[in-house]
């Protein structure tokens, strides 16, 4: 339990998907200009990646392992989450059209967040167990989540300040993030 | 012959989930707009994103509800722009309202 405790919490923080791991910079920066926006992409983001990790780890253990075909993995792995997306998407049109409306180009763009694939990747790679690919698969996310929602109250407040001409929009965006990432850095020293 | 496991492989899973998005396309299917298709078909689709608009189905969505014009899209040739804007005219003529 201990164990499961402390891959959770690893995840959350102190491997934090983007500050620490660097991956699904693309939605960080690009979907952080507004709080409600930031916030159902993360929660869009936890959504597919929980499900594209069950569903991942279960094809590469039954279907590619078996084949020996391992290194195939990539490629499957980005097929499966296209069409999972796809899927998302027409699920959210019928069910819940507000929350289509309010994600719009976003759900879509989740094909393309590193961040999904690279927690199929290292699902595989670390050989965790179903339970611990879980935990993972839902904290890491929910980091995701945390630092796209604080980044967005930041960017909301960078609105107002007076920013050089020459450092408006995306580079103090990039900068605040590189003094995120280095408070980040600090909670290495936890676990 | 090595190669050819992984390709049949591959072929189904691809096979699979592609039906699966059929599947899942028929039950949660929602009625659209027909015009909104039809502006869709009259843009050229080559999705360059020159619009300002997430790819055609943004233009055409933005169109659609008064939001876009036509003359937003860059690679879309003269005479085809000017049947979308009569077309635009004619589908939309009917929907306002006749003053009594």
């Amino acid at each position: 339990m201990t164990e499961l405790i402390a891959l959770a919490f690893g995840a959350f923080i102190v491997q934090n998907v983007i500050l620490t791991q660097f991956l699904g910079i693309c939605p960080f920066l690009g979907v952080s200009t507004k709080r409600s926006s930031a916030l159902g992409m993360g929660m869009a983001v936890v959504f597919v990646i929980l499900i594209s990790s069950i569903v991942t780890r279960s094809l590469y253990h039954f279907v590619l392992v078996p084949f020996e075909m391992e290194y195939m993995r990539t490629i499957v792995f980005i097929l499966v989450i296209a069409a999972l997306v796809q899927m998302v998407e027409l699920f959210l049109k019928k069910v819940s059209p507000s929350l289509y409306k309010a994600l719009g180009i976003y759900l879509p763009l989740i094909t393309t967040n590193c961040a999904v694939l690279g927690t199929a990747i290292i699902n595989i790679n670390n050989n965790y167990d179903f339970v611990q690919m879980l935990v993972y698969s839902f904290f890491l996310p929910l980091g995701f989540l945390f630092v796209i929602y604080i980044f967005s109250f930041l960017r909301e407040k960078i609105n107002y300040a007076p920013v050089p001409k020459a450092f408006q929009g995306t580079p103090i965006a990039l900068i605040t993030a590189a003094i995120l990432a280095m408070i980040f850095a600090r909670f290495g020293g936890i676990l | 012959m090595n190669i050819l496991i992984p390709a049949l492989v591959l072929a189904g899973i691809g096979f699979i989930l592609g039906f699966l998005i059929y599947i899942v396309e028929k039950y949660f299917h929602v009625e659209e707009d027909t015009r909104l298709q039809t502006i869709q078909s009259m843009l050229p689709g080559v999705n360059c994103g020159a619009c300002g608009f997430p790819g055609c189905a943004g233009l055409a969505n933005a169109i659609f509800e008064g939001k876009g014009k036509p003359n937003q899209c860059k690679p879309i040739s003269a005479d085809k722009r000017s049947a979308l804007e009569t077309y635009l005219k004619e589908a939309f003529a009917e929907q306002t309202p006749s003053k009594a």
